[in-house]
């Protein structure tokens, strides 16, 4: 009896194996999520968008309605207010340093959907999907990080109607990869 | 108590296509353990064999590196020659896979005897061809990194295989036979492991064999559920021999091109796989039974018996051959009346004429039983089979793709070292393979061959002996049996 | 690339890098999931007013790629520069773009630009600042002030205020005015016209015309202005019942010979004899001797002339008598066409005061002699396409300082001793006048790349006045800087400039034909002209329209020839003259008389000329010297002997099979046929009528492989989801399909090269993407020699008839791209689903899933699926398409496809999602006609229609149901989206009898 049980173990090992890598697999688990990079300047999103300051995303993000791409804000922007709001804070002085270098500011891409994707903010932006469907409640984060896997599953459930039914849009391929 | 029979002379004409095959040099059991096991120790040749095929295998493997590294480019597709040497070879071992099975299993459900002694070997080279065969659907990929998307799990993209694809069939086809077959070969061994676990010196191997032999004890429940579950499997692997080359030919059989879009193609495939299959299993016995001094076992009357089988499915074949052609006519299809005029008088006449000349022609000469019954003649013929066989498949799939619908786009193909580095290296793999099972366990069925010893040749024992060859004192009615 | 720019390579100001890049990065690293990749967002500093990052804007500006100066609209994204569309407003292309065109992109983006200001230090060209160099150019032109008289500035020649300027300059440092040189132009046809019409190029009316006679006058190859020729070419054939019938006489069908529907293979040289015969001064007997065509084919040809009324006669001249046949050519169009196939005064103003290339002779005469203290060149490269024998580049080493102000190395340049090099047209201002009283603006579509300068700016800083050219321009142009902003955006203006007259040609140099039994044929390329389009890689990549030979040069010969020196393609063969020798290829063609051979220029630069240009081998070392009265070099007079050589390499073409084989892929149909009644609904009433029920726009997408059911089973049918009409992603409504009106299509390519650009397909070809890794592959265009080509978009030329080597045979051009079948064999081979049918109609290829089995191009029909070798997108790999910074070209929107994948015509999906994310910004359904395809967009004779057939509000859905609508391989019934329309053949009376008995020649069904 003893034996026969050693020798089971072998294939009831490979079971497990194989069923591991099918639910990872089909969970669809992300490299990317809660990637939270440290910035060139620490910008709090706490203090912008959310906090008492709450700022409309599209002041920043300004192309995010009308192009597929949601736009950065320039150096200048930022410059608008920090030339007299908090001068003194460190960050704000690292950021007056780019300006005065007359550099952008190199930021680290926290959100990245791979070239072959194509996602056109402003089709969300006005279908009435807000920021935070993607983005997670991004007025609270001190550092950004990615909330969601951003994973192709993860737009289908949308798309579907399955995640959130009023938001629900074509699903074939070519809707994205082209 | 078994009658005693008078020793008699091999018959001039023996009857081999039924179960009483005779061995008259065979004299008894001891004789069987110690020729077969005897064929298991190493020898030098052996070494430098195994070398060279690894050798070969380290060249194909290095080249398919590079391949992967540079991109599908270094080998010689010349669209609209999409398809290369790696699909020809692909069929090629698949086609290879199918006589093992077919001798193993239908023509024990068939009870021809011949099979008896080549069976083990042809088995082993089945399920190793299959390996072979298996590889090159994965090294024709252009991002062979992403093979698994053709197996069907569930994933979080919703994404599921094309079902209608038959490049799908292909990988259930392939898998279920390598399965399969891989599992009938082990089955049919485990007597003969027993036998060598009792034999074995060694602690380490004996250990081993005795785990592999799940500890058979030769007792007649053992033989009794043995023999069930040997028929049982023989029965199941028969439809998959069919089954797996016709799936094969799907491949071609589904797709538009003119001179793959024809409904001849599965029996024309299986009939030219077990052609092919034959020759391979040829070209291994004859040289095998020399150097391992087996002619004993496997005699005259074997090969003469595989040879009739091997014409008849050549006839097979060339007749495929003949209805394609007759087909492309009454068809009355343009692009297939000019393929075919092109297959001839094109640009890869020469393709053609080695496929008809090793296919058609020169198996006929089988029809004569001294050639039948020439080892030699048998072995340069299964070289021949074997290039034949390749050049099918290279007829099948280049001047198809080569000659299509849109005459702009007609072009060449010319493989290039890659290519060819790959093809010797499946050939370096599976010979590893073979070399390797050779020499680990017995390349002839021990247990198969004690059932035909002729009776009479027991009577020097008033009783009976087991596989140890352990003397009993009884004499059982089943060869073997002790309870 | 040549070492010396090699050394000097500071590469691109990053701080503009920095800048184009923008706000977003773009999709156009290789197609692979890269999201492991730390990636930086760079913002801008500031952000510019204007543009919306990752939304395209539009700059119209104008070509300068030819003298004819067409308008252009640069689309440009976050900064830089990513296609080039035709001016729809501008009176010449209007909306067109010929390949030249698309590709000044490619001379804008090109790897071997020069990147600063060069000095010639001990020999070598170093980079050097441009205080240096303009410090260094002043003291030059101090240094040469007593001699000022005697130093020559070479200008490419253009039209518009720059001349002008340059002229006021050169005035003011006490030199003479600059040469206006195009190469590329057929000067004997302009100094003739010049006298006969009174303008350098009338415009060319040819829908007045019912029988146009073309004497070696390549109207379709460009000669004179490609695009509005072809544009009123094609309307002109598209009237159909009206149509001008062409007859072309020439020694070689040319593209414009392959549109024709008779040709005359006249000897080179002889044509006048038959214009004189047709003039009545000479007998068809004597015309037959001069030009070795029988007799009856002439007097046929006479009563056919006689007959048509109004007949258009045109000639061009490349031989010596060149002037004269020209203007026996235009005194017989006057009388034939009564001033109705010539548009009175409004010519091609662009070709107004072109100095002839005996200029250049003179000037290399004067260099020999040591008379010229200083040499400036700017655009034009004489020591190329001057051939060896004027001794034009041996002179320049006579002149003590050279300055070349080209912005991309040539052979000019290489020998220059400071190169000052210019902005390219698309980064610098200035204004064309296409047309006489209108004027086309030019404007900087993006900031320049590498440190480069506007010449005219250079000039404007050296002269008293230290203003910019854009000031200068502002000054001149009405309203001021106000006028110009309100005038850019379309790009045209009113207003004129003042006209160059050009100097007077000097006394003609007759060179020597030599002997030999052949006449040698040097034409300019119709896709490289004289060798400036040969570093663009899409021009190289592109197939000739006429022999389909890419990266190479070749030597045409008859198959009758080719027999008797026993050569087959590729077969080497030795061509010699009395000024060279050449050994090349050969090439067997129909369209040539056994007694010539012709050779392409354009090919075969040196080194210096960069990369790209080094492909092939140059004709022009084969020409002896020689000019006509106008002073226009002759390019077919000389005699060559033509040799077996042993040698052979593989042609680089993308031709098969030059023959149908009777599968009516290209198919053709008379006026008579198309007169016949028929009833719409069966098929076959005429040869290879496609029968309606298949076509487009009649039917949903039947979507075999996706859903099982037709698309209208209707309720029995099982789910279709958003195949099914009915569901709310409203999907399967459209049908996005093509027409493509093989009646309109002359087969120049452009909509080859437009894919290329729009859809960022690589260029295979160049001699580093492929031999290393196929050994018995090598030399230019090794890729291509195994049909690697990359082209979604290629055309056909197949040839009907003439299989015994006679004269008369049809050519069908045949525009292949993926049908996009309703029913595709390709969907259901895929494995993987990569390729997949979507609910609107479109063949969906998803290169991220691709596996790379290559079962769906093994199972298209129509083999137009190409495989991606060797990852020609991936930068880090040898055979990388793009070298920097050739890849700020790449478009956005598409993704650059990385090794192992498969690709194919997409439908250009890209401008399809943009249309329908612009309405669903605007909140309003798909305008029909609203946007179309890249190679619809570009098509210069307007062939191509792309559109929604389900909506019969579209132009595509009516042209679908056209009674000359088939569909290729319609009998696999693949239900394909693309709908050609047969041409139409408009065979002479004689042919017209003998085709009544006879069946028609179309070929299939």
């Amino acid at each position: 009896m003893k034996s026969k049980r050693k020798w089971l173990a072998i294939p009831g090992f490979l079971a497990l194996a194989a069923a591991a890598a099918t639910l990872s697999a089909y969970a669809g688990a992300s490299s990317s999520e809660g990637n939270a990079p440290a910035q060139p300047v620490a910008f709090p999103h706490t203090l912008h968008a959310g906090g008492n300051l709450k700022m409309n995303c599209i002041y920043c993000h300004y192309s995010a309605g009308k192009s597929p791409d949601p736009g950065l804000p320039a150096v200048g922007t930022c410059m608008g207010c920090h030339t007299t709001v908090a001068i003194d804070k460190p960050e704000i002085k690292k950021l007056a340093g780019f300006w005065q270098r007359k550099e952008p500011v190199p930021w680290v891409r926290v959100h990245k959907l791979p070239e072959y994707v194509h996602f056109p903010h402003m089709r969300h932006v006005n279908a009435g999907v807000s920021c935070q469907e993607c983005h997670g409640q991004i007025q609270n984060m001190a550092v950004v990080y990615q909330q969601n896997s951003l994973n192709m599953g993860w737009c289908i459930n949308c798309h579907i109607g399955r995640s959130n039914p009023q938001f629900k849009a074509r699903y074939d391929c070519a809707t994205c990869h082209y | 108590m078994a009658t005693i029979v008078r020793p008699v002379d091999e018959p001039r004409r023996p009857n081999i296509a039924t179960a009483d095959v005779q061995l008259p040099a065979v004299k008894d059991y001891e004789q069987v353990d110690r020729e077969i096991i005897a064929t298991l120790h190493p020898t030098t040749a052996w070494f430098i064999g195994l070398g060279v095929a690894i050798f070969f295998l380290i060249v194909g493997a290095a080249a398919w590196i590079y391949q992967i590294y540079a991109g599908l480019g270094v080998a010689g597709y010349n669209p609209p020659v999409m398809w290369g040497v790696y699909i020809i070879t692909f069929v090629f071992w698949v086609g290879i896979g199918h006589a093992g099975t077919l001798i193993s299993a239908i023509l024990y459900l068939f009870r021809a005897g011949f099979r008896t002694t080549i069976y083990r070997c042809a088995e082993a080279m089945t399920v190793f061809a299959v390996m072979t065969a298996g590889l090159f659907p994965i090294l024709h990929l252009g991002r062979p990194w992403k093979f698994f998307w053709l197996i069907p799990y569930p994933n979080w993209r919703y994404l599921w295989p094309q079902f209608k694809s038959p490049l799908v069939w292909d990988v259930f086809a392939i898998l279920t036979y390598l399965t399969v077959s891989s599992t009938f070969l082990y089955i049919g061994l485990i007597p003969d492991i027993a036998t060598l676990r009792d034999k074995e010196k060694n602690p380490v191997r004996k250990r081993i064999f005795s785990v592999l032999s799940l500890g058979w004890r030769n007792s007649d429940r053992e033989w009794r559920h043995f023999a069930r579950a040997y028929l049982f499997l023989a029965a199941f692997s028969t439809p998959l021999v069919l089954s797996v080359h016709s799936v094969v030919s799907f491949d071609f059989a589904m797709a538009l091109t003119p001179g793959w879009h024809t409904t001849i193609f599965p029996p024309y495939f299986v009939a030219g796989a077990i052609f092919s299959g034959i020759g391979m299993v040829f070209t291994i016995i004859i040289p095998l039974r020399k150097w391992f001094g087996l002619k004993h076992y496997v005699t005259i009357n074997h090969l003469d018996a595989a040879a009739k089988l091997c014409l008849f499915t050549s006839l097979v074949v060339g007749c495929a051959y003949m209805q394609e052609w007759f087909v492309a006519w009454y068809s009355g299809i343009e692009f297939e009346k000019e393929f075919f005029a092109n297959r001839i008088w094109g640009q890869w006449w020469w393709a053609s004429v080695i496929l008809y000349t090793c296919n058609m022609v020169l198996p006929l000469t089988l029809f004569k039983q001294s050639w039948r019954r020439s080892p030699t003649w048998l072995f340069i013929l299964s070289f021949f089979i074997n290039l034949g066989m390749w050049f099918e498949r290279f007829v099948i799939v280049v001047p198809s793709l080569s000659h299509e619908f849109e005459p702009w786009q007609w072009g060449g193909y010319m493989p290039t070292w890659v290519d060819f580095a790959i093809l010797a290296g499946s050939f370096g793999w599976f010979s590893m393979w073979f070399l390797l099972f050779i020499k680990q366990l017995p390349v002839i069925a021990i247990s198969e061959v004690k059932e035909i010893i002729p009776p009479k040749l027991r009577k020097q024992h008033d009783h009976g002996i087991d596989s140890a060859s352990r003397h009993l004192g009884y004499e059982p009615a089943t060869p073997g049996e002790a309870s | 690339m040549s070492a010396e720019t090699e050394a000097a390579k500071p590469g691109v100001k990053r701080r503009d890098f920095l800048k184009v890049v923008g706000a977003t990065t773009v999709a156009t690293t290789a197609m692979g999931c890269s999201s492991e990749r730390v990636e930086k967002l760079i913002p801008y500093l500031v952000s510019p007013d204007e543009t919306v990052p990752g939304v395209s804007t539009y700059y119209s500006t104008t070509c300068r790629e030819c003298s004819a100066g067409c308008g252009v609209v640069a689309e440009t994204r976050d900064g830089r520069a990513i296609k080039l569309e035709g001016n729809p407003e501008h009176p010449l292309n209007r909306g067109a773009l010929c390949a030249k065109g698309q590709s000044a992109l490619q001379g804008l983006y090109n790897p071997d630009r020069y990147r600063t200001p060069m000095i010639r230090k001990n020999g070598r060209l170093v980079a050097a600042t441009w205080d240096e160099a303009l410090t260094l150019f002043r003291q030059k032109l101090t240094e040469t002030r007593g001699a000022a008289a005697n130093a020559v500035f070479i200008n490419r020649h253009e039209s518009g205020n720059f001349p002008s300027f340059l002229n006021t300059w050169l005035a003011s440092q006490g030199m003479p005015a600059a040469l206006s040189i195009d190469p590329d132009i057929d000067h004997a046809a302009i100094a003739a016209n010049k006298q006969s019409y009174g303008v350098a190029w009338p415009r060319l009316n040819f829908s007045a015309a019912r029988l146009i006679i073309s004497f070696g006058a390549d109207f379709l190859d460009g000669w004179g202005a490609n695009v509005p020729q072809q544009l009123d070419f094609a309307d002109a054939r598209a009237k159909l019942e009206t149509a001008p019938r062409l007859i072309y006489v020439g020694a070689r069908r040319s593209l414009t010979g392959l549109n024709a529907d008779h040709w005359i293979n006249a000897r080179p040289g002889s044509e006048l004899a038959i214009v004189q015969m047709l003039g009545g001064s000479v007998t068809a007997q004597q015309a037959s001797q001069a030009s070795g065509v029988d007799v009856a084919a002439l007097t046929e040809l006479q009563r056919e002339f006689a007959a048509a009324r109004p007949a258009m006669v045109l000639a061009g001249g490349a031989s010596p008598r060149g002037m004269e046949l020209c203007l026996a050519a235009n005194a017989l169009n006057q009388s034939a066409g009564g001033g109705a196939t010539i548009g009175s005064s409004s010519g091609i103003n662009g070709f107004e005061g072109i100095d002839s290339p005996s200029q250049l002779r003179a000037v290399a005469q004067r260099m020999q002699a040591g008379a010229v203290p200083l040499l400036m060149t700017r655009g034009v490269n004489p020591a190329y396409t001057m051939p060896k024998s004027s001794g034009f580049a041996a002179a320049m080493a006579k002149v003590p300082f050279k300055v070349s102000f080209s912005s991309i190395p040539d052979e000019t340049s290489a020998l220059a001793d400071l190169v000052l090099p210019d902005n390219h047209s698309l980064e610098s201002w200035g204004d064309a006048e296409p047309v006489r009283g209108t004027l086309s603006l030019q404007q900087p579509v993006m900031d320049p790349i590498f440190d480069t300068r506007a010449t005219a700016d250079v000039l404007a800083s050296l002269g008293t006045a230290g203003a910019t050219y854009r000031d200068i321009m502002i000054g001149r142009f009405p309203g001021g800087a106000t006028g110009l902003a309100a005038a850019l955006p379309r790009g045209i203006a009113s207003g004129s400039t003042s006209v160059l007259v050009p100097r007077v040609a000097p006394a003609p140099v007759v060179g020597q034909p030599g002997n030999g039994d052949f006449f040698l044929m040097v034409y300019p390329s119709p896709l490289l002209g004289t060798g400036d389009g040969a570093n663009k890689p899409w021009l190289q990549e592109l197939p000739d329209p006429v022999t389909k030979i890419a990266w190479q040069t070749v030597a045409e010969i008859h198959p009758s020839t080719a027999a008797r020196l026993g050569v087959e393609n590729g077969d080497h063969v030795t061509v010699e003259t009395v000024a060279g020798r050449l050994t090349l290829p050969a090439y067997v063609y129909l369209g040539i008389r056994p007694d010539t051979v012709a050779v392409a220029a354009g090919r075969g630069h040196s080194e210096a000329a960069g990369r790209y240009a080094r492909a092939g081998h140059n004709a022009f070392d084969l020409l002896p010297y020689s000019e006509d009265r106008s002073g226009a070099t002759s390019y077919s007079f000389a005699k060559a002997k033509v040799t077996k050589d042993g040698g052979f390499s593989r042609l680089v073409t993308t031709e098969g099979s030059a023959r149908q084989h009777g599968r009516g892929i290209g198919q053709a149909m008379t006026l008579a046929e198309l007169a016949q009644p028929q009833a719409h609904e069966s098929h076959g009433e005429y040869p290879g009528d496609a029968s309606h029920e298949f076509l487009p726009g009649l039917r949903s997408p039947t979507a075999n492989d996706a859903q099982g059911d037709l698309g209208d089973k209707g309720e029995e049918s099982k789910e279709k989801g958003m195949y099914d009409p009915k569901h709310w992603s409203g999907m399967a409504k459209h049908r996005w399909a093509m027409t493509v009106d093989l009646a309109r299509c002359t087969g120049c390519s452009a909509c080859v090269t437009a894919c290329y650009a729009e859809n960022n397909i690589p260029t295979v070809g160049a001699d580093w993407q492929g031999p290393k890794f196929m050994p018995d592959r090598t030399g230019f265009g090794a890729n291509i020699t195994r049909s690697r080509e990359m082209a979604w978009l290629r055309l056909e030329r197949y040839f009907e008839g003439g299989e015994d080597g006679s004269a008369n045979f049809d050519t069908r051009f045949v525009p292949m791209l993926c049908q996009h079948c309703g029913n595709a064999p390709c969907e259901p081979v895929c494995p993987v689903y990569a390729t997949y049918h979507a609910p609107d109609g479109l063949n969906v290829q998803v290169y991220n899933r691709c596996v790379g089995t290559r079962y769906c191009s093994n199972n298209c029909p129509y083999k137009v699926r190409y495989f991606n070798w060797f990852g020609y997108g991936e930068p880090a790999r040898a055979q990388y398409a793009f070298p920097e910074p050739l890849n700020w070209q790449l478009n956005p929107d598409v993704t650059v496809r990385g090794k192992g994948v498969m690709e194919k015509c997409t439908f250009c999906v890209q401008r399809i999602r943009d249309a329908e994310n612009r309405a669903s910004l605007e909140k309003r359904g798909l305008e029909p006609d609203e946007f179309t395809t890249a190679c619809a967009e570009a098509c210069p004779s307007r062939a191509i229609t792309f559109g929604d057939a389900a909506d019969e509000r579209w132009t595509v859905a009516k042209l679908a149901h056209d009674k000359r609508a088939y569909h290729v391989f319609e009998e696999l019934n693949t239900f394909t989206a693309v709908v050609y329309l047969k041409k139409v053949n408009h065979p002479g009376a004689a042919a017209t009898a003998a085709a009544a008995t006879a069946p028609a020649t179309s070929g299939g069904h």
